[in-house]
C-alpha cells in the first residue's frame, strides 16, 4: 500500500491544468455584499469517488428529502456536473456547506443574482 | 440448523448493528485509518506539505471568492478537520467491535468515504471504468478502493431503512442553477479538470 504521503507530490505535479485559470490569490474580491436581498445557493459539484448511492443518502439525511429528490440532484450532479441543492441566508447556505464537507461531498456557496 | 449466512451487517432491536467482519477485512481498517490521519495532522502544521489525498477531505468552498474562502478556512476547518479525524479514529479503535451504535456506524460511513476519496485521489480515479493490472505497483491499492466501495454500499443499505420519513415539499422548490457554465469543469481544489473528465 503506498503512503498517500509519498504519492502526494507525483500527484499534483502530473495533473496540469490545460487552461490558464486565475489564482485564487489574484481573484478580486467580488461585490458579494453588495447583492444582499439574493439568496445564497449551494452547489453540489459531480465527484467521480463518492457513490450515488451514498450521495443521494447525504441529501436525503442533511435536507429531509424524499428519495425522489434526492436521486434527481444526484443525477443533476452526475450527469450536468453539479445542482443547486438548497438556499436561504448565507449562514444557512454556510451551514449546509460545512455538513456537506463533514460528509466529504464538494460543495460550494454562491449568491444569486 | 439455520444454514443461513450471517448478515455480515445488520440493525438490531435496541437500534445498535451487529457487525460480522472476517478478521482479514478488520485487520485492515485498523491500520488503514492511521495513514490518512497522518497526513491530515499535516494540514494542521503545513499547509504546502500536505499532499492531495489529504486536502481532497476539505475542498474549498469559495472558489471565486478568495478572500471568503480565507474566512470559511479560519471559521470552519478546525472543527470539520476535528470531525473527519474524529471518524478514522473511531473506525480504527472499532475495527474488532462486534457491536457499533447509530452514531458509530454514521462515522464510519464518514471514515470510509474519507478513504476512498484520498485513494481516489492517489489512484486519479475518474468516470471510466478500470480493470487493474494485477502487475501495477497502484494493484493493491486498487482492491482496498473497491473492498472499500463495497462496504460502504452494505453500511448504505442498512441506514437507508433507518432514514426518518422525507419533510413533505423540502426540495421541491430549489432554484435551478443560475450560470449556465460559467466555471467549466472544477476539481475540488478549484482547478480545472483536464477536457476527458468534465
Amino acid at each position: 500500500m503506498q503512503a498517500w504521503n509519498l504519492v502526494a507530490s507525483r500527484t499534483r505535479a502530473s495533473v496540469a491544468p490545460t487552461e490558464v485559470v486565475p489564482d485564487l490569490d489574484e481573484i478580486v474580491e467580488s461585490d458579494e455584499s453588495l447583492k444582499t436581498d439574493e439568496p445564497w445557493l449551494v452547489i453540489v459539484w459531480n465527484d467521480p469517488v463518492n457513490l450515488m448511492t451514498y450521495v443521494t443518502f447525504v441529501f436525503q439525511k442533511l435536507f429531509g428529502y424524499s428519495k425522489e429528490v434526492a436521486t434527481k440532484l444526484m443525477l443533476d450532479v452526475h450527469n450536468r456536473g453539479r445542482a443547486v441543492v438548497s438556499s436561504g441566508t448565507r449562514d444557512h447556505a454556510e451551514n449546509d456547506v460545512t455538513r456537506l464537507h463533514a460528509y466529504g461531498l464538494w460543495a460550494t456557496m454562491e449568491q444569486a443574482g | 440448523m439455520n444454514l443461513r449466512p450471517q448478515s455480515r451487517l445488520r440493525r438490531l432491536r435496541n437500534g445498535t448493528y451487529a457487525l460480522h467482519l472476517p478478521p482479514d477485512e478488520r485487520a485492515l481498517l485498523g491500520v488503514l485509518p492511521q495513514q490518512l490521519l497522518a497526513a491530515l495532522e499535516l494540514l494542521e502544521s503545513d499547509d504546502d506539505l500536505t499532499p492531495d489525498a489529504a486536502r481532497r477531505i476539505l475542498p474549498i468552498a469559495h472558489p471565486r471568492d478568495a478572500k471568503a474562502e480565507e474566512d470559511y478556512i479560519r471559521r470552519h476547518r478546525p472543527s470539520l478537520l476535528a470531525r473527519h479525524m474524529e471518524s478514522l479514529d473511531l473506525i480504527a479503535r472499532t475495527a474488532e467491535s462486534n457491536k457499533l451504535s447509530a452514531d458509530e456506524l454514521d462515522l464510519w460511513l464518514t471514515a470510509i468515504n474519507d478513504l476512498r476519496l484520498a485513494l481516489g485521489v492517489t489512484l486519479r480515479v475518474t468516470e471510466e471504468q478500470v480493470e487493474p493490472d494485477p502487475d501495477s505497483p497502484d494493484f493493491a491499492d486498487w482492491i482496498v478502493y473497491f473492498y472499500l466501495s463495497f462496504l460502504q454500499g452494505e453500511i448504505l443499505e442498512v441506514l437507508e431503512d433507518d432514514l426518518p420519513p422525507s419533510t413533505p415539499g423540502a426540495g421541491a422548490d430549489l432554484p435551478e442553477d443560475p450560470w449556465g457554465d460559467p466555471l467549466g469543469g472544477l476539481r475540488w481544489d478549484g482547478t480545472p479538470l483536464p477536457p476527458k473528465e468534465r
